[in-house]
């Protein structure tokens, strides 16, 4: 039982612990909770700086035989992508927990299932069998479910119910897709799927159409325009830990997996199709940006812009080389920062003002201006000023597939610049209708945030700024992963 | 001398005058006696082919021992489930007794 | 001598008996129940104690193997529980309990010589047994709703048993003979257009027992009229043995991968995707829990037949212990949910899911254990459910099926969608009154006990699986 393995466990254990707590007060189970998180956050930064740099490929290596019958087994690994991610899953939980202290109608159950969350999210980072990154994907719909059909906002039924749905669907073609697989190489194992010539192997199924099918899962996590239309309802109307899980975490799963298996197991089905997915990620930048503008309320600004910056995720894996892929990995990162402290901070501002929409706030940096300074370390981040994550990552993904080899890159990537300009449009807007502005009288007597709430704002700012001016933090890391993956097309 | 054809057409004429009338008609006693029917011209399938595949062995006609006593059994059971229907709700057309729906 | 072979039936046969003799001497309903459930309990040791490993018995009649003490073994569980379930019904039962548990006991002497069948008649003789016990039990509450449930299962199963043995008609004059060996040895390579005539009725025939469609229309009746421990027996006794018995009758006598065999499998695999998308269907518009889970009932056999139709196409015998898995994660799963079903609406005293609002709050224990049940019926991980799925998965792409493991993903996608609602109906309604509700016993002893199962052969299924490939496989 390695420490990878108790790693994925540990938060699912606390959920187990906390649903036998006696009692309703909400303090034990938060305290708990924070426990655990901060516990696991610290088991991850140990593997983030015991990872041996110069060894790279997949360590931390843990294997059971579990169903020989199918050639399955419970094989975990951490390679540089999984690790940076699964760190970040880890502090965001922390955050998440932190975020979640005003919550007092059944505490217990609520942070039960938000440890359990992020033992499945870790859990679908660190495997190496396609049938556990299955388990562990599904299994995450669970939790989410109750957390948002239960302390979520506005239409929460409805949107855990469509969230539910969606995300079932697409895993149900991914399924397909790994059954199919399955039937091809006889193994479920990642690291041997790699060794597997393909070309060899005589079989009735196209490696396009399992390309496809493991895709469909992974384009509606991420999201995918057009496989987007539940993310605004769902990230909106979620409980802000909710929120953050999903727009922090589980949307790089969408990412990871794509890069994992899709790009990883068919590399040459994807050089093919590079150009339409370049394309798809410009459309998710440029609509994405668009929709965000013309939003009033809070959320679902942020909503839209965290969609909007998937597509550089997905335009940078898609450039299929080294710095595309570096870039990519990048923004996923310094995605999840930006946009758990954007929700954070957003939520704090709907529940001391009473209403989510823009226009109805306006000069709270008057009566918040920590709250305000911090909100506006995200934004630049989100607009990919330099000295932020976002810069470091945005422009990675811009030099990679402006010079991919995919027809039309260049086209694209000069039509995608576009977003850098609806991402300080929207941002800016909504700062300034937020904060600047004429100062409203019903606003006066607002408290500007507490200390918890600066502390872990504050500590996710200073990770937008640390990976911005230091991103070798994480590059170190990402780099034998991300060779590894670009030696598939040659460099 | 009448072939085993011959008697595969009876059978299955009464076998078909029984399935239409089990679904057409609307008394349960009448589907009833159509299940019968249809059952007797199993029956005499049955015996057809023993009597013309394997006259040795008698395999049909022992077959047919027991779906006429296995129809005698069921037929004791439907009438007394039509009689316990008939103290409940007053009449045996199937199209009346429709409390179960979609 | 060949007595020994059929021991675990002779104990039941014994027992029913004896609960009829029973009833003339004593009106206590607890001398019933004891006796049932050691004549149960009895059989059951003799079915896991016994050596038989391939034997036909009494001439062919008969076949005891692997796949059919599990079966026995399985099925004997299922009865078990279905008799400690009513004792929570006793109220409703009381006037007829002796007769009630009598005929518990013959249907299940009925659904164990399903899978043991070795010759055309015995299966015949097997189903009727069963299918004529199930007609009485499922009337037994003498309301009009339970009498036409009835009714209707009576006249479908008349047509259906009706349309059977002409098959088996079919079969014997194409073959000659009605014993299943014998069958198989005509039946390759070329066959004659009777002998498929008369195995496409004959399929049609059994699936009545199985519930698949076109003979599926009397379930969702008789499931909601008939009391809720038949509707579990029916459900995860005799739906079971339905199956079991095609499974059974099809691979020993009609099984031939090139020939007869591609033509039925693939009959069974159109019949599978009819089922588990009408059954899925249908079931989205329910609102009376015992028929959602009649509809879903039937999707389900849906997913077994896809096993089934593996057996013709492959014509592995291997696909056996698949099967045999997915049914006992089904059993276990309708256990589990029937059971609380049984207990939860005995005290709120309604069938409409509406009325299970705030369950979560009223009783946890049995919210927990409902919906254990019910994710394993949805499929997810970590339950029985997903492994039976994904084994079946495997096996029907392994037999060249993917298009049919498409439409089976996309309906565990459907199915989901009403599951969730009973869920989110138990865990976010406001209840009308939001007293506690009460766990006997008995009943939930083994509801927990299927729902731990649940849970175990969803993290380890490996336990199961390679148990069942031991005993099935012929050394």
């Amino acid at each position: 039982m390695g420490i990878l393995s108790i790693t994925i466990f540990l938060p699912a254990a606390g959920a187990l612990l906390l649903s036998v707590l006696p009692g309703k007060n909400a303090r034990i189970p938060r305290a708990v909770a924070l426990a655990v998180t901060f516990l696991t956050l610290v088991l991850s930064c140990v593997l983030f700086a015991s990872y041996d740099r110069s060894l790279g490929g997949f360590q931390f290596v843990d294997a059971l035989s579990w169903i020989p019958a199918i050639n399955s087994s419970y094989h975990v690994g951490l390679d540089g992508l999984s690790l940076s991610l699964v760190t970040l899953t880890s502090l965001l939980a922390v955050i998440a927990v932190l975020a979640s202290r005003h919550i007092t109608s059944q505490p217990k159950a609520f942070f039960a299932w938000l440890l359990l969350l992020q033992s499945c999210i870790i859990g679908v980072f660190s495997s190496l069998d396609l049938l556990l990154f299955f388990i562990f994907w599904e299994l995450e719909v669970v939790p989410l479910y109750f957390l948002i059909s239960t302390w979520g906002s506005n239409r929460k039924e409805r949107s855990a119910i469509k969230y539910v749905l969606y995300t079932l669907f697409g895993s149900a073609f991914m399924l397909a897709g790994i059954v199919a697989l399955y039937f091809t190489t006889g193994t479920f194992s990642l690291p041997e799927l790699y060794n597997t010539d393909f070309a060899m192997l005589a079989n009735g199924i196209p490696l396009a159409a399992m390309f496809f099918l493991l895709l469909a899962g992974f384009a509606v996590k991420l999201p995918i325009f057009p496989f987007h239309t539940w993310l605004p309802d769902t990230y909106s109307d979620a409980p802000t830990a909710g929120s953050i899980m999903l727009a922090g975490a589980l949307s790089k799963m969408g990412g990871y997996g794509i890069a994992r298996i899709c790009l990883g197991l068919f590399p040459d089905t994807a050089a093919s199709f590079s150009s339409l997915f370049m394309g798809l990620a410009v459309v998710n930048i440029i609509y994405g940006g668009a929709i965000a503008l013309r939003q009033k309320e809070i959320k679902r600004i942020i909503a839209y812009s965290s969609f909007s910056h998937m597509g550089f995720v997905l335009l940078g894996i898609f450039s299929l080389n080294e710095i595309g892929l570096t870039g990519a990995a990048l923004q996923m990162v310094s995605h999840g920062l930006i946009i758990g402290l954007l929700f954070a901070g957003a939520a704090i501002l709907v529940k001391r003002t009473g209403t989510s929409r823009i226009d109805e706030m306006g000069g709270l940096a008057r009566q918040m201006p920590v709250l305000c300074g911090l909100v506006f370390v995200a934004a630049i981040g989100a607009m990919g000023v330099p000295s932020s994550s976002g810069f470091v990552a945005e422009v990675s993904v811009y030099l990679g597939a402006f010079s991919a080899s995919a027809e039309a890159a260049k086209i694209i990537t000069i039509i995608s610049l576009v977003g850098i300009l609806l991402a300080a449009s929207y941002m800016l807007n909504m700062v300034m209708k937020v904060f600047f502005g004429p100062v409203r009288e019903s606003f006066a007597s607002l408290p500007d945030i507490g200390s918890v709430e600066k502390l872990y704002l504050g500590v996710l700012a200073t990770g937008i700024f640390t990976v911005g001016l230091y991103p070798q933090l994480i590059t170190t890391v990402l780099k034998p992963a991300i060779k590894g993956l670009a030696v598939l097309w040659g460099g | 001398m009448p072939g085993l054809e011959h008697y595969l057409i009876l059978s299955g004429l009464l076998f078909c005058i029984g399935l239409a009338g089990a679904v057409i008609k609307r008394s349960a006693i009448v589907i009833l006696m159509c299940i019968e029917i249809m059952l007797t011209g199993v029956n005499i399938a049955m015996v057809a082919f023993s009597r013309f595949i394997t006259p040795v062995e008698l395999t049909g006609q022992i077959f047919t021992v027991f779906i006429i006593v296995v129809a005698a059994a069921e037929i004791a059971i439907g009438l007394a489930i039509i009689l316990a229907l008939y103290r409940n709700r007053n009449t045996i057309d199937t199209q009346k007794i429709d409390l179960l729906k979609w | 001598m060949n007595w020994m072979y059929i021991l675990p039936e002779i104990i039941i046969a014994a027992s029913a008996l004896a609960i009829i003799i029973a009833d003339l001497i004593s009106r206590k309903p607890v001398i019933i129940t004891t006796i049932a459930i050691v004549g149960i309990a009895a059989s059951l040791i003799a079915a896991c104690t016994s050596t038989v490993t391939f034997e036909p018995v009494f001439d062919g009649m008969l076949f005891i193997d692997g796949w059919s003490r599990l079966l026995k073994v399985l099925l004997l569980v299922v009865a078990g529980s279905v008799v400690i379930a009513s004792t929570d019904y006793h109220a409703r039962l009381k006037h007829s309990w002796a007769e009630f548990h009598a005929l518990v006991l013959f249907s299940l002497l009925g659904m164990m010589l399903m899978p043991s069948a070795g010759n055309l008649i015995s299966a015949f003789i097997a189903i009727e047994i069963t299918s004529i016990s199930f007609f009485v039990m499922v009337g037994m509450l003498k309301t009009p709703l339970s009498s036409e449930a009835s009714l209707k299962m009576m006249l479908t199963g008349g047509i259906a048993a009706a349309v059977m043995l002409y098959g088996m008609a079919f079969i014997f004059g194409s073959t000659g003979s009605t014993s299943l060996a014998e069958i198989a040895l005509s039946s390759q390579p070329d066959f004659s257009s009777g002998l498929l005539l008369g195995a496409l009725l004959l399929l049609a025939g059994l699936l009545f027992e199985a519930g698949a469609v076109p003979f599926h229309m009397w379930l969702p009746d008789a499931y909601e009229g008939a009391p809720t421990p038949v509707t579990m027996y029916l459900s995860a006794g005799s739906k079971l043995a339905g199956i079991a018995v095609i499974a059974r009758v099809f691979s020993m006598g009609l099984n031939n991968p090139g020939g007869l065999g591609a033509d039925w499998g693939m009959a069974v695999a159109v019949i599978s995707a009819l089922t588990m998308t009408l059954g899925n269907v249908l079931a989205l518009q329910q609102s009376n829990i015992k028929r959602l889970l009649a509809y879903s009932g039937i999707v389900h056999t849906g997913y077994m037949l896809i096993a089934v139709a593996t057996i013709g196409l492959g014509g592995q015998v291997s696909g056996d212990e698949k099967l045999f898995f997915y049914m006992a994660s089904f059993a276990l799963a309708e256990i589990a949910v029937f059971t609380a079903v049984i207990v939860i609406t005995r005290q709120i005293g309604s069938d409409r899911i509406e009325d299970l609002a705030g369950l979560a709050r009223r009783s946890p224990l049995l919210f927990a254990i409902m919906s254990i049940g019910i994710f394993s019926l949805m499929g997810l991980p970590l339950t029985a459910g997903f492994m039976a799925k994904l084994f079946i998965f495997t096996s029907a792409v392994d037999n060249g099926l993917l298009w049919l493991m498409i439409i089976a993903v996309l309906n565990t996608v459907i199915s989901a969608y009403y599951y969730l609602r009973i869920i989110r109906v138990m865990w976010l309604g406001k209840p009308s009154d939001g007293s506690a509700l009460s766990l006997p016993k008995a009943p939930g002893l083994i509801s927990i006990f299927s729902a731990l199962g649940i849970l175990l052969l969803g993290i380890a299924p490996y336990l199961l699986l390679k148990l069942a490939e031991n005993i099935i496989f012929i050394p």
